[in-house]
């Protein structure tokens, strides 16, 4: 059990480091930004004349399709070299993927943390989850709460999950840590309760398994030889009003790059 | 450890690394979450774009795949009102502009064409009469359309307007919008330029593709505007450059000195700035400027190095050496308002120090943007271009012009056309890939053009060729000749035993050594009278007494009479007193010596009204000159001035021509079938392909269909 931390901190929130704390400005900005980066790096790292060629075959081919389609022998084989062209096209597109997809990942795992959930409100219920190694300890595990939290419902014990799930709530905002207690050992979990808009949340923490760690928890591994497989708190997920809709971040993320980048493309002159 | 083993050693050790990024990132990418699955635009890009292209293809497919047996039976449902059986299943006919059939003979004995001498062999090759005159424009109408001039209006490159004596482009006419709107000293046209073909009569391949045979035609004289009709169509001769011109090339020097070219290219001062040049090239009309004529120009920026130079144009930057061209260089010609207009150049650096100067082959029309149609459907154009890459599309792409003006050397012309022939080639294989069953018809311009500029080297004594040693006058025409014949040899191999192949040319070659100044002879026979107090004239008649003027020439061939009431201001009465007028010139000018060779300058005079019919001969000129061989039209005569001479040297590198008597000129036929007659014409080729399709002939035809023996030799 630990003391609230506390939760404005620039150095942890992506409000600071931008300065707004609308997550739609955040996304748009960084929508803008990354492929103003991308579309510079898919520049500097693609073969543009290839491309501009393997593009024009596809469109030729395309062509030929329409011109000569009273002829279906001309039609299927040019139909056969459009995806010849096309595989040829991806090869290229994606060579420069290889010098971006590292970064970008990490950076994206990272924004993830802050944009894919909102902290939990004061006052409002959630879930704590814990899974154990084996059913037999299921009903050694508690929850040790610090004073501005409270289980609002007795323990949940799924054994066919190794599971037990817990109701909690929170008075106040803060960031907490919650303590798991198993076989004589504490595990802790941190718990991010606030209303502002843009803060770090991690929802899981795990034992072992790297990758799963490294996409999904924002927090250090539970010792291995513990017997406790993975500690859960149920954030809800942010969804984000842009354009009359509501979006997951990476979608509004993903719609608003391709529609910059195509911009960016146009005015840099760089063939995509 | 050894130098081998521990490169070796070092290379293990970097593909085991390579391997682990590899894994990797193959893992990151096989085991995303939800977030963590997109990788930036770029990717968006490609994958998006490659999906919609698969897509589109797909349901192209399916469409195409569906309907294809309804489409199959209704082309069986038109095609059984083909009376008669088709004889053969392709046609493929390849138009080599101005073959000459003695030199052809010549080199084949000389056993250096040998896929001609096996046509010559086991098909047939014979001379193929040509037009009256002997021009590409007016036979290959002939050739398409099956009849004489007559029918098809074309006469010469040039016509006459009849109400001011000036000259304008026989085959097509393109002219501003017809509506505009003036707002201030803007002009904004509504509409798209009106473009008219003034040719006539219908091209076979019409009747080929309303009877469901496809067909593919590549550039093929005199089909600008292109028609529309069921099949592909590139149109060739006569479509114009960007500034609607029939080739304008451009000459941009630091060179303060320079006369103005006599025609076909204009001078750009280039101007020095410390270590760049500038200079533009000049382009279209502004359209929103209207009558007062403001012209378009793409600036460019000229960096000399130690060895080459460096140039910008727009968003373009490259590299040239001299005697070097660049690839196709897109330009975009901004006009007021946004207005715009898209071509393609090719840049040529003739010299680096102590001066700069280039080339700029005048500005074609963008295949893959083409600011007007050239080709039928308009995506044909695209489809080669996106295929190809930019081609050349004006209709004289070989700049003989900058050649005469000796701007380009030999090699650099050369490059020039060649380098428009590989094009053409590959256009003609993916026409042959694509027509399986059909017409596919397709002319190459290069042999007409290089014979027209280094017929010079064939003759010892040619005027045009003085200058240069005999040591170094190469082999051009020959080299020629077997280029072609390697191409007919490649598409011998590509045709299987049910395709009738044809070699045809629209006229043969003779020397052009002396020029004849028609007007000349006629101001001195008291037929053209000059102004008072003149003795010679300026280009179009500048300086003509109409008034007591009875006959005038222009172009290459045609001979008018100043008839009242059909020219502006005629004198010759019509009827009774043309006609003697016709007769009398005739008898004068037919046989006419040159005093300096003693040699005939002209071996025929036509009447065009005995050599003509059909209801366009009032738009024939009165009499067709036939020049002896050795002789044709001189430079300033086409241009409608007169001299003082009649006779006089060529010395320009323009030196072979076939717009003589078209009696010495015909051209060739070679042939993979037998065919019997021994006199056939260019006009019989139409109905020929007609017939062996299995179709009617029109009545109106002057051709006569050929009697060909369907027994395709290997």
């Amino acid at each position: 059990m630990a003391s609230p931390t506390s939760i404005h901190s620039p150095s942890t929130a992506v409000a600071g480091i931008l300065g707004v704390e609308s997550p739609t400005v955040v996304v748009v900005l960084l929508s803008l930004v990354i492929s103003l980066l991308m579309v510079v790096v898919f520049r500097y790292t693609s073969d543009q004349k290839a491309i501009r060629v393997a593009k024009d075959h596809l469109k030729a081919y395309l062509l030929a399709v329409r011109l000569f389609q009273d002829q279906l022998p001309v039609v299927l084989s040019s139909y056969g070299r459009i995806l010849i062209s096309t595989g040829r096209y991806l090869r290229l597109a994606f060579k420069p993927l290889l010098f971006v997809i590292l970064p970008l990942t990490l950076l994206i795992v990272q924004l993830d943390r802050y944009l894919g959930w909102t902290p939990l409100v004061p006052g409002r219920a959630f879930l704590v989850k814990v899974r154990t190694g084996n059913v037999v300890i299921l009903d050694d595990v508690s929850l040790l709460l610090p004073p501005e939290m409270a289980i609002t419902a007795p323990a949940v014990h799924v054994p066919a999950d190794n599971e037990v799930l817990w109701r909690v709530v929170a008075e106040k905002e803060g960031r907490y840590n919650v303590t798991v207690a198993a076989a004589g050992q504490d595990f802790s979990k941190e718990v991010v309760v606030s209303s502002s808009r843009l803060l770090r949340v991690s929802s899981i923490r795990l034992q072992g398994r790297f990758w799963e760690r490294m996409f999904t928890s924002g927090e250090p591994a539970i010792p291995a030889k513990g017997p406790i497989r993975a500690v859960e708190v149920k954030y809800p997920s942010r969804n984000i009003r842009f354009a009359g809709l509501e979006w997951n971040w990476i979608w509004l993320f993903f719609v608003l790059s391709l529609v910059a980048g195509f911009f960016f493309k146009t005015v840099l002159k760089i063939e995509i | 450890m050894s130098c081998p083993q521990i490169q070796s050693g070092r290379k293990r050790n970097w593909s085991k690394r390579i391997s682990l990024i590899v894994i990797i990132l193959g893992i990151i990418l096989l085991c995303p979450v939800h977030s963590q699955a997109y990788a930036g635009p770029g990717a968006g890009f490609a994958v998006i774009s490659s999906f919609w292209t698969l897509f589109v293809a797909f349901l192209y497919s399916v469409y195409a795949f569906l309907t294809w047996p309804f489409r199959h039976l209704f082309r069986l449902l038109r095609r059984r009102r083909v009376p008669g059986k088709a004889q053969i299943k392709r046609a493929v006919i390849l138009g080599f502009d101005g073959m000459d059939p003695v030199l052809a003979t010549r080199f084949i004995n000389e056993g250096k064409l040998p896929n001609l001498a096996k046509l010559r062999g086991r098909g047939t090759f014979r001379n193929l009469r040509t037009t009256f005159p002997a021009i590409s424009p007016v036979a290959w109408s002939t050739f398409m359309t099956g009849v004489n001039p007559g029918k098809h209006n074309i006469y010469d490159f040039l016509a006459r307007d009849l109400s001011n004596y000036l000259p304008f482009l026989s085959s097509a006419e393109v002219r501003p919008p017809k509506r505009t709107l003036k707002i201030g000293k803007y002009t904004i046209p509504l509409g798209k330029p009106r473009i008219r073909g003034m040719r006539r009569g219908t091209p076979f391949w019409h009747w080929l593709g309303k009877a469901g045979i496809s067909c593919s035609v590549i550039r093929i004289p005199a089909t600008f505007p292109p028609e529309k009709f069921p099949g592909v169509l590139l149109s060739g001769m006569c479509v114009p450059d960007l500034k609607g011109s029939q080739g304008t090339f451009c000459f941009c020097s630091t060179r303060s000195v320079g006369d103005e070219f006599r025609e076909g290219g204009v001078r750009v001062p280039m101007e020095r700035h410390g270590s760049v040049c500038r200079s533009y090239i000049p382009g279209p009309p502004d359209p929103l400027a209207g009558s007062s004529g403001g012209e378009l120009r793409v600036p460019f920026e000229v960096r000399p190095e130690t060895n080459q130079t460096r140039i910008t144009v727009g968003s373009e930057k490259f590299t040239l050496k001299v005697g070097a061209y660049s690839d196709w260089i897109a330009v975009k010609f901004k006009g007021t308002l946004g207005a715009s207009a898209h071509g393609i150049c090719r840049f040529y650096l003739k010299e680096l120090s102590p001066e700069v100067e280039i080339y700029v082959t005048p500005v074609n029309i963008d295949p893959g943007r083409p600011d007007l149609p050239i080709s039928h459907p308009v995506t044909y154009s695209i489809y080669l271009a996106k295929l190809f890459g930019p081609y050349a599309t004006l209709g004289l792409a070989e700049d003989t012009w900058a050649l005469n003006e000796e701007v380009l050397d030999d090699q650099a012309f050369l490059a020039q056309c060649y380098a428009n022939h590989e094009d053409r080639e590959r256009m003609l294989f993916d026409a042959l890939d694509k027509t399986r069953h059909g017409l596919c018809a397709c002319v190459f311009d290069t042999t007409d053009r290089v014979q027209h500029m280094f017929w010079r080297y064939l003759e010892e004594n040619h005027p045009a060729a003085r200058k240069v040693p005999r040591d170094q006058r190469t082999n051009v025409i020959e080299d020629l000749y077997c280029r072609m014949d390697v191409l007919v040899g490649r598409v011998m191999k590509q045709i299987d035993e049910h395709t009738l192949l044809l070699v045809v040319s629209d006229h043969g070659f003779k020397s052009f050594a002396r020029c004849v100044n028609l007007n000349a002879w006629l101001h001195q026979n008291g037929y053209l009278a000059l102004k008072s107090g003149k003795s010679e004239s300026g280009d179009w008649f500048e300086d003509v007494d109409w008034s007591h003027t009875r006959a005038y020439t222009m172009g290459l061939n045609g001979l008018y009479v100043n008839v009242k009431g059909r020219e502006r201001e005629g004198i010759v009465q019509s009827g009774a007193g043309a006609e003697a007028l016709k007769q009398e010139l005739r008898d004068k000018l037919n046989g006419l010596v040159d005093p300096a060779s003693g040699a005939v300058g002209i071996t025929g005079m036509f009447d065009c009204d005995a050599i003509y019919s059909g209801p366009y001969v009032d738009n024939a000129p009165d009499l067709i000159v036939g020049y002896g061989e050795g002789f044709r039209a001189s430079w300033d005569s086409v241009m409608g001035k007169v001299t003082s001479e009649i006779f006089e040297d060529n010395l320009k590198a323009w030196s072979g021509d076939h717009c003589i008597d078209p009696r010495l000129v015909p051209g060739v036929l070679f042939s993979n079938c037998k065919i019997a007659e021994e006199k056939p014409g260019i006009a019989d080729v139409a109905p020929t392909i007609l017939k062996l399709f299995g179709l009617d002939l029109p009545t109106h035809f002057d051709g006569k269909p050929l009697t060909v023996t369907i027994d395709i030799a290997p």
